[in-house]
């Protein structure tokens, strides 16, 4: 935001008329003169997708319907506020929930209740001068251009800034992304050096766990919370590396002792569900996605595959009735949701099937399978694995396995992916054939990398680039056919010079390739080969 | 529900939060007609709300301290230490007590430098000094000083006030240091002490920890109320 506060136009969203027009009056005393109120969140999405704001004042709880974090959820997904734009949350406490919730998305400031005049002003000075130094910075994370957002990083903290943690823990993060561990352990050892800080101590648990090495990250994220239980974001990463040691049953105990302390995360709820329905502790995953369901009512994180999982708890008890209900509610909640319809038919062909109406079982699996051929790309793994899942409790095993050779096609790199493919096949007793399967489709993917590779040794980037292409076309979530045809494209720049249209390609790859995997390096050395090859001529 | 799932102290905590909207709304109608009055040009009005919004304030501040003393007590107050601009944590507490001050004619000095950082939970910090400020508001003369200031490793918080001081026996029982000699029937002052150095106690840095204390002198020769932070 470069302008000043009083050029800025703010929406006041609160429920409380008389906050509301408490709040208007006080931002209209600081000369502010373009002022909008919403009362909800309908109200308030109509007026953010209408205008721009340059600050959000929102109240934490507007009573029935949306919240204020589900308000700024759905206003940023839907990209009706850019990072410039200044959102605080206002509130009459302070929970965890607020504070160290799983929200990909916070809110720039908090405010707690009463709030005076001129404490709002002092705040809102402040968080413009904030945003203005974290701009540019925010901006080229927001386009994804790591790279240039680290320099920029850099740039402040060697200018002196008053407090240089802020952008250290935000440089932390970039290195993280970029998969440079190296240098993020470096800044995390440096930042621990003076004190025990809790993000700088989960910082070496996730490079511990993106290494590899479980039981290191572990024992590390294990101290973190031992020190500071509050810190939500090192439990998040211990469920992951618990997990990761197929130790599902301390992962449960660590994400109930969790939503004993944010128990509206809706994230650790459906974590929660998941891990305790493997675990077959059918009560727990049953509170969980029932809590779930209750809190992402109004949210536009709210997911089906919670709906089919509470189906699945009920199938599971024996309560097949129970089980279609839930999934009648599913229906509804997603009308218009091809994967929702997909998974719902898949989990429903299994209930009918518990129930031994095989016809109805045959017909629910015959209009999922139709949904999915329907679908314009490829299904999620999420729902894939659903379905391959149900196949199998039908009998399809073909069927099945020629979905899963597709999905490990697609992610042969992704360890865990592939260790819940493995545990599919290991529940319908036919683990050994789940390993083979996954072993020739993981082979198949490195034949076609090395033919493109050995077509670059040979000077013929053009025909490799083409072979690639199409193997991406065809597998869009392969790691390794990004990470050659990033490289690949690299080379033919240096050999035939640059365009716009290849350094665009390549920078599209290399955010879809840290998407998949932030840990592979190399991203990391090809966004640094790029920014040698843009800034070289 | 049967009633014996509730734990008293449960009940305690949810009627605190209850009071607590109660007076927030309170407070916010005692504003604006205050906001009435200053506009008629009826100051002597404005004069006696001030001191009603200070008591109501006082009130509130206590509420919040003893809700997140609950919560802190049963370890889901989210503690969240993190470094912050010590002079800006001034400055807004100054922000919410300038009014009152400035209604009973009393100037307020601070001393920190601006690059002041420190690790501290920015909402409890204000907590406690706001909790110093009410106290030197009710004891000084004319004048009060918030001193802060990095020495040795922790962080100094002084509110310091030019009134008479506490007396001799509150500092000899060393009533802050030891929590149990406070007792929450006989004085006004319990809870803030308790609350503040329960906080205090509660920054930690290795084997280091936080402390509250008393005592006279400072740059007045009255009241010092004295938090060290590591």
């Amino acid at each position: 935001m470069t302008i000043s506060l009083t050029q800025a136009r703010i929406l006041v969203i609160d429920d409380f008329q008389g906050m509301r027009t408490m709040l208007r009056d006080f931002v209209r005393s600081m000369g502010v003169t373009q002022v909008d109120t919403a009362a909800n969140g309908k109200e308030a999405m109509s007026q953010l997708r209408a205008s721009r704001y340059d600050i959000v004042i929102c109240d934490f709880n507007l009573g029935p319907g949306q919240n204020g974090q589900q308000i700024l959820d759905e206003a940023r997904m839907y990209d009706c506020i850019g990072v410039s734009t200044i959102w605080v949350m206002v509130t009459a406490e302070k929970t965890s929930d607020m504070v160290m919730g799983a929200a990909e998305v916070k809110p720039d400031d908090y405010l707690l209740k009463p709030i005076n005049q001129s404490l709002l002003e002092s705040r809102l000075e402040k968080l413009i001068v904030r945003k203005k130094s974290l701009g540019g910075i925010e901006t080229a994370i927001k386009a994804k251009d790591y790279v240039t957002a680290i320099a920029k990083c850099d740039e402040q903290l060697q200018a002196q800034t008053p407090n240089p943690q802020e952008i250290l823990r935000i440089k932390s993060e970039l290195l993280l992304t970029m998969g440079d561990f190296e240098a993020a352990k470096l800044l995390f050892e440096s930042v621990l050096a003076a004190r025990s800080v809790p993000w700088a101590k989960t910082g070496l648990g996730k490079i511990a766990f993106h290494t590899g090495d479980y039981a290191g990250a572990t024992k590390i994220l294990q101290q973190v919370l031992l020190e500071n239980r509050m810190f939500m974001e090192a439990g998040d990463w211990l469920v992951k590396a618990l997990d990761a040691q197929g130790d599902g049953e301390q992962a449960q105990q660590v994400l109930q002792e969790a939503v004993k302390l944010s128990p509206n995360s809706p994230t650790r709820q459906k974590m929660l569900g998941d891990t305790a329905y493997k675990n077959g502790a059918l009560d727990v995953a049953q509170a969980a996605f029932e809590r779930n369901i209750k809190i992402s009512e109004f949210s536009v994180h709210k997911s089906p595959s919670v709906f089919a999982g509470l189906a699945k708890v009920f199938s599971d008890k024996d309560d097949p009735g129970e089980a279609l209900k839930v999934l009648a509610r599913s229906k509804s909640a997603f009308k218009n949701d091809p994967l929702a319809a997909i998974q719902t038919a898949a989990v429903e062909s299994v209930v009918y099937k518990k129930m031994g109406q095989t016809d109805k079982a045959e017909a629910a699996m015959a209009n999922a399978e139709k949904l999915m051929g329907s679908l314009p790309g490829k299904p999620s793994p999420e729902v894939a694995l659903e379905m391959a899942k149900s196949l199998l409790t039908l009998g399809k095993k073909d069927k099945a396995c020629a979905l899963m050779r597709d999905l490990v096609k697609n992610n042969h790199e992704n360890a865990d992916l592939s260790r819940q493919i493995e545990s599919v096949f290991a529940h319908a007793k036919l683990g050994a054939e789940g390993l083979a399967l996954i072993k020739e489709s993981r082979q198949e993917v490195v034949n076609i990398n090395n033919q493109g590779v050995v077509l670059a040794k040979q000077g013929n980037y053009q025909e490799g680039a083409k072979l690639l292409r199409t193997a991406l076309h065809n597998l869009p979530h392969s790691e390794v056919v990004i990470a050659n045809l990033c490289a690949l494209l690299i080379g033919l720049m240096s050999k035939e010079g640059k365009s716009d249209a290849l350094v665009q390609e390549v920078r599209e790859l290399l955010n879809r390739g840290r998407e998949l995997n932030p840990a592979n390096k190399k991203y990391h050395l090809y966004a640094s080969a790029l920014a040698r090859t843009v800034g070289g001529k | 529900m049967s009633t014996q799932t509730i734990s008293f102290t449960d009940l305690i905590a949810s009627s605190i939060h209850d009071m607590k909207n109660s007076l927030n709304v309170q407070v916010r109608e005692l504003e604006q007609i205050a906001a009435h009055s200053r506009a008629k040009g009826d100051t002597s009005t404005v004069q006696d709300l001030g001191q009603v919004i200070y008591q109501a304030n006082r009130m509130n501040a206590n509420l919040i301290q003893l809700l997140s003393l609950y919560k802190l007590g049963k370890s889901i107050y989210p503690v969240d230490i993190a470094e912050h601009s010590v002079a800006e944590i001034i400055d807004e507490v100054l922000l919410q007590c300038q009014s009152i001050m400035e209604l009973k004619g009393i100037t307020i000095t601070v001393d920190c430098a601006a690059n002041c950082y420190w690790y501290i939970d920015r909402d409890l910090i204000e907590g406690v000094l706001i909790n110093a400020l009410n106290n030197a508001y009710s004891y000084t003369v004319d004048k009060i000083r918030v001193v802060a200031r990095v020495a040795d490793g922790f962080l100094e918080l002084r509110v310091e006030d030019n009134g008479r001081g506490y007396p001799s026996n509150m500092l000899l029982n060393d009533a802050v240091a030891t929590n149990k000699s406070i007792n929450f029937l006989n004085g006004s002052t319990g809870l803030g002490f308790y609350f503040s150095s329960q906080v205090a106690n509660m920054h930690t840095n290795g084997e280091r920890q936080g402390a509250l204390t008393i005592e006279n002198g400072g740059a007045f020769g009255g009241g010092c109320f004295v938090v060290r932070l590591p």
